[in-house]
């Protein structure tokens, strides 16, 4: 009899699920059976990646979640942290032009700068200083929902401030009007029309960056922080990004691609984070580089500080109380 | 990367990648079941990652750790399911379950080695056990040329079982 194909042979006697005698003429045959027979404990790639899936969700939650981080009153994940010259003299303006409340204010040792100061608009903080060479002058750009934008971009101007752009209804259901301040800093000043001047997901105070290179920033800030594309929006696919809401922590942060009179304008952020080595280090591994490594402060934060890739500064930060165990 | 998962929960996921086949080796070998085993090492994994914190390396290896998980959650799950409490295997037995589980995984790793038309078929052969016919129905290709992947794919593996262990 003809040998017969061991294609076919093979599959017989897995089908008969026999391994047949050791040493018989088949023992390739025999090997292959009982390889097979192994398999059978194998895992489903599906469910592999899928459970890998799942838990690496629950693990970035624990990572991100900052709702259980012991914050001051008005602190969330994301705090602009803005560096000026002249930081008392911006104190006033905000209070004059967006009734600004001032929390806390911390004086160099000779009394003739500002360290450190606290501010409160509405629902949210802005922390500002003079800044120093280790932290160069940092305007920022600002997307402020108030109650009446009309009356707070003509206090704006009244306090000093120039026009960016009249007030008038936007498109996407919004009064706004925008103002450069006598420091730099950008204020898009706008109601939202619905249930709430401020629309859902945002706050009083909402950081606006505009990177040269809002792709890569957006790239770098998902690998270094897991944050979250909540929206994305280009005119044109594969277009710069007009508009983009990105979360981390409990904030969203909004950034377009730098253009026109809105040109890259690196600023300074300060991020609550669950584990501040972590983030610092992730961070560096992203493409940051490093200002400061993570150190204990004295006024109950663990601290460190890295510039991203578009250059803005990031004062990552976790509470002493709430540090990992 | 033990030590880089407490520290950063999001890093879960290289452990996971490293001791994911040993982990359903074993349960598998323990369980018989398929969905039953699924079930059993999503129990694993989530618990691992939970209480990644508290584990100390005291000379133990990580994978022993994840072992002493799964056998809890087998016996947790058998009591549950008002079946008797299955009897605590003695040491040898345990020892040679781990080491059974280790070279499974083995060759699980190396089964991702193989060309994908080969390693769907063994997949869906022996971890799924359909036929042949099903696989072709499956795979929307002829028997015959089931037939001749599987006897590659195996012929392949088998090659790179052996190879790897001279």
């Amino acid at each position: 009899m003809a040998e017969r194909d061991p294609i076919e042979r093979l599959n017989d006697a897995l089908e008969r699920g026999e391994p047949g005698a050791p040493g018989a003429p088949d023992e390739r045959i025999r090997a292959l059976v009982a390889l097979a027979g192994r398999l059978r404990f194998m895992p489903r790639e599906e469910f592999r990646t899928q459970l890998r899936g799942q838990l690496e969700e629950k693990a970035m939650a624990a990572t991100t979640a900052t709702a259980t981080l012991p914050l001051r009153e008005g602190f969330h994940s994301l705090t602009p942290y803005i560096i000026v010259p002249g930081a008392a003299r911006f104190i006033e303006f905000v209070k004059q032009a967006f009734g600004a409340e001032e929390k806390l204010r911390v004086p160099t040792p000779d009394g003739s700068r500002i360290m450190h100061a606290e501010v409160r608009i509405g629902d949210s903080m802005i922390e500002l200083s003079d800044g120093n060479e280790q932290y160069p002058s940092r305007p920022a750009s600002i997307h402020l929902y108030l109650p009446d934008t009309d009356a707070a971009y003509q206090r704006a101007l009244a306090a000093g401030a120039t026009s960016l752009h009249a007030v008038e209804e936007m498109p996407y259901g919004e009064r706004s009007g925008s103002v450069k301040d006598p420091f730099g800093n950008h204020w898009y000043i706008a109601t939202h029309h619905g249930g709430s001047h401020i629309p859902e997901g945002l706050r009083t105070v909402n950081s606006y960056l505009h990177p040269a290179g809002a792709d890569n920033l957006i790239e770098f800030l998902k690998r270094a922080f897991r944050a979250e594309e909540v929206e994305v929006y280009r005119e044109e696919t594969g277009g710069p990004i007009r508009h983009a809401k990105i979360r981390l922590g409990d904030t969203i942060l909004e950034m377009g691609e730098a253009h026109g009179q809105y040109g890259a304008m690196p600023t300074g952020l300060h991020y609550y984070v669950p584990d501040v080595d972590a983030a610092y280090r992730r961070a560096l591994e992203a493409g940051a580089t490093s200002i400061r490594p993570p150190a204990d402060q004295p006024y109950g934060e663990r601290g460190a500080g890295v510039t991203d890739p578009a250059g803005n500064s990031w004062f990552l930060a976790t509470p002493l109380a709430a540090r990992p165990t | 990367m033990i030590e880089a998962a407490q520290r950063d929960p999001a890093r879960f996921g290289d452990l996971y990648d490293h001791y994911f086949d040993r982990v359903y080796a074993y349960v598998a070998r323990r369980v018989g079941d398929r969905a039953e085993t699924e079930d059993v090492v999503s129990d694993v994994f989530h618990h691992a990652l939970a209480s990644l914190g508290r584990f100390e390396w005291r000379g133990a290896p990580f994978a022993a750790w994840l072992f002493r998980i799964a056998a809890n959650k087998i016996a947790d799950r058998a009591e549950r399911l008002g079946r008797e409490r299955t009897i605590e295997p003695w040491p040898e037995a345990e020892e040679a379950d781990q080491e059974e589980a280790h070279d499974r995984a083995r060759i699980f790793a190396l089964m991702r080695e193989l060309p994908a038309d080969q390693r769907r078929v063994l997949e869906l052969r022996f971890a799924e056990e359909k036929s042949t016919r099903e696989v072709a129905e499956a795979l929307g290709r002829s028997e015959g040329a089931i037939k001749q992947l599987q006897f590659r794919g195996l012929e392949s593996l088998r090659a790179r079982v052996g190879g790897k262990h001279g």
